[in-house]
């Protein structure tokens, strides 16, 4: 724990980290509005909600579609620019630490950003429609890559800035001339890069890397380990910022097709044809909050954590980790980035994937069946999808207070940290 | 400590507010799944007509082969006079929508024999649903086959009461037998008028028939196919009667008459035809339209 602590220590000092660190906290916000109101809106209002059928939503409301249109818009403004901001700020944040204008390369790199994500099909004259930019990698899906471009953008530009600073050409321009010249630069470049992309991929270069994740990790089938380092990986991979690799509620599969089928036509969860699957593990038992297990997290906080800071976000948070939507938990705490909560985010699942595992093979449970929507609670998700087996409730909470165990020490190392300073208060100092 | 406490309260409070009506949601959920839900696996059961053997559709399908991209595999059925199946060919795993074609060692025509018919098909439909675990069905049947399918619906259907059948197309099929006339009843007819009351009410029937001349495709009489309206008009959701004219249209060639491929295809296996296949069935149908732009 010592030197998880001391490697903890050594990482934050980082600059890339600090940074990173620092554009989170900007954008936490944004994202915490953005998932609250998305987790309303798939939850309460929308067609395969949870809320919406086990209250009858649809029955009493006036005006649905008026508020389905309304929280979508809502949602769709900020989750779509989400990436960008986080460019924007990551850029902004390291050219601080160099001492660089900073308003400048953070515009700089979210430009680039939105340069690797044009559409390149749109701009092909022939096919009209579309819109021009890949959205799906503006939104959090993007983070990942925005952090990158974020961070490479920033100090290429800083590091421009300053080599060049004392070339006379150079010094004769003014800032505005700088800037232009930069920006000529490194749009020549994204766009070189954006381009041969789109040779590759019609997905930006966003599309590329998920693709790769995605033609390693697809379809495990139902060898147990093969599930279980997919969920590791992929664990791994959300901690990273790549959010959503492997859309592991995933209840369209052939194996869940055919295990609902069996189960329909005998009656019961017991004898279907393929107990053991990345839903039936995974989705049942290893995603309560979503990806890492977060509602243990949330737990575990309010349990042992003395920060005032991370009580607050799992407070802020546990409405969307109820209903399986923990982006902003990953950004605010944050999780994504901090080596002492990687630990626990990779193991709390493949632990209760181990023990889904045997009880599921051993028969101590019915693997789950029934299509539930994705934002059912997680801890009843297997309940309600072998059609209310109280073993499979009890799994269940074995399961979470397994996953608040695991994560309660790695809490309480984090109370070791001081409390983050508040972005406005630096302002007012740097300035 | 007294916050604490409302907190625990609240707590408990909101997780009874989602339990007990995420409990009462599942059951209804759970009755839904098992009372609406449709197997991946849809089979199209074929029934050949009198003196036709199992590989009477083997030109039908592999014509379906050659214009469609997915090949639907095929599995054929003897039922030999005591009832045993023999099996041939299989269906392919992942394919949902095979063929099967259900053919009879007797297969004579005549009254009796297509009754008798018709309870194989009953023998052969109960196995196959057993062995391979369908709830809903296509068929199409050919000449006499149309009969025996029929009798089956009305007799048999209601002895697998997990199985609907969404389509019925019948090509040539006599409902009067060889009879001609319009206003007397083969003891055929009457049965299956008689009997009309058990169709499924949610079946679709298209009944095809072909003509050579005016009254007959060469061997079955029209005014003996259009006699099927009194056994399934009002009664099933839809009957649709379908007359095709033009090359291939005797008796014996209406299975791969390239009409009625379409016909299977569009009506039956629900394909989404090519623009240029929907224009030949269409301008066959309403004549009148052949001159206005065609529908995007």
């Amino acid at each position: 724990m010592q030197r998880l602590w001391r490697f903890n220590q050594r990482v934050g000092k980082w600059r890339a980290m600090r940074v990173i660190q620092q554009a989170l906290t900007v954008v936490y916000p944004f994202i915490l509005i953005m998932t609250l109101i998305s987790a309303i809106g798939q939850s309460c209002l929308a067609p395969n909600g949870f809320f919406f059928h086990i209250y009858h939503i649809g029955q009493w409301l006036p005006g649905l579609t008026l508020w389905r249109q309304a929280f979508q818009v809502m949602g769709l403004v900020v989750n779509n620019v989400v990436a960008v901001m986080m460019t924007f700020a990551t850029g902004y944040f390291l050219a601080k630490t160099y001492r660089r204008n900073e308003l400048a390369v953070g515009l700089l790199s979210a430009l680039a950003f939105l340069t690797l994500n044009v559409n390149y099909e749109v701009i092909d004259q022939a096919k009209r429609g579309g819109s021009q930019f890949v959205e799906n990698n503006l939104g959090p899906q993007g983070i990942f890559l925005g952090i990158v471009v974020g961070l490479v953008v920033g100090w290429f530009a800083s590091w421009f800035l300053q080599k060049l600073a004392h070339w006379r050409w150079f010094t004769r321009l003014t800032l505005t001339g700088r800037v232009a010249w930069l920006l000529v630069i490194i749009m020549a470049v994204m766009v070189l890069v954006g381009y041969g992309m789109s040779w590759l991929t019609t997905g930006g270069l966003n599309g590329l890397v998920y693709q790769a994740t995605r033609a390693m990790i697809t379809n495990p089938g139902h060898h147990g380990v093969m599930i279980l380092a997919v969920t590791a990986l992929n664990n791994f991979l959300w901690w990273l910022g790549l959010i959503g690799p492997v859309n592991l509620a995933g209840n369209a599969t052939v194996n869940s097709l055919q295990n609902l089928a069996t189960a329909v036509q005998q009656g019961s969860a017991w004898n279907v044809p393929h107990p053991v699957t990345l839903h039936t593990l995974g989705d049942a038992y290893a995603n309560f909050g979503g990806a890492g297990m977060t509602l243990a997290l949330l737990i575990a906080i309010w349990i042992g954590s003395t920060r005032a800071h991370d009580r607050h976000i799992a407070v802020q948070t546990a409405l969307p980790n109820l209903v399986n939507l923990n982006q902003a938990t990953l950004l605010g705490l944050p999780v994504l980035y901090n080596p002492i909560l990687l630990i626990p985010f990779v193991v709390a699942p493949a632990v209760n994937i181990v023990l889904a595992w045997c009880a599921i093979t051993w028969k101590l449970v019915p693997p789950m069946v029934y299509p539930m929507p994705q934002t059912t609670p997680g801890p009843l998700m297997a309940y309600l999808g072998t059609a209310g087996d109280w073993r499979a409730l009890l799994l269940s909470l074995v399961c979470l207070t397994v996953s608040v165990l695991i994560y309660l020490p790695f809490v309480k190392l984090l109370n070791q940290l001081p409390e983050p300073a508040e972005e406005e208060e630096g302002e007012d100092h740097a300035a | 400590m007294r916050r604490k406490f409302i907190g625990w309260g609240l707590a408990i409070v909101a997780v009874l507010a989602i339990f007990f009506p995420s409990m009462a949601w599942m059951q209804t959920r759970i009755t839904h799944y098992k009372t609406n839900y449709r197997t991946p696996l849809n089979p199209t059961i074929l029934v050949p007509g009198s003196s036709a053997s199992q590989d009477r559709f083997d030109a039908l399908i592999k014509q379906l082969r050659q214009e469609t991209k997915t090949a639907h595999s095929v599995l054929k059925v003897k039922v030999a006079t005591n009832g045993k199946l023999s099996y041939t060919g299989s269906i392919r795993r992942n394919d949902n929508h095979p063929f099967i074609v259900v053919a009879f060692a007797n297969n004579r025509d005549g009254y009796t024999n297509i009754n008798q018919q018709a309870r194989w098909l009953n023998v052969a439909f109960k196995d196959l649903v057993k062995t391979y675990h369908f709830n809903h069905f296509n068929a199409l049947g050919h000449s006499n086959g149309g009969l025996i399918l029929s009798l089956f619906l009305e007799k048999y259907f209601d002895q697998s009461p997990t199985v609907t059948i969404d389509r019925l197309m019948t090509i040539a099929t006599p409902y009067n037998m060889e009879s001609d006339s319009t206003t007397t009843r083969t003891a055929m007819l009457n049965e299956l008028v008689a009997g009309r009351h058990k169709l499924p009410k949610k079946l679709t029937v298209y009944s095809v028939a072909g003509t050579e001349n005016y009254s007959s495709d060469g061997t079955v009489p029209a005014n003996s196919v259009s006699q099927g309206k009194y056994i399934f008009q009002n009664q099933v959701a839809h009957y649709t009667q379908i007359t095709v004219t033009g090359d291939d249209t005797t008796h014996s060639d209406l299975p791969q008459n390239k009409q009625i491929v379409l016909l299977i295809r569009q009506y039956l296996l629900q394909e989404t035809l090519p623009a240029k296949d929907r224009a030949v069935n269409q301008s066959r149908f309403t004549q009148s339209q052949a001159g206005e732009p065609e529908e995007p």
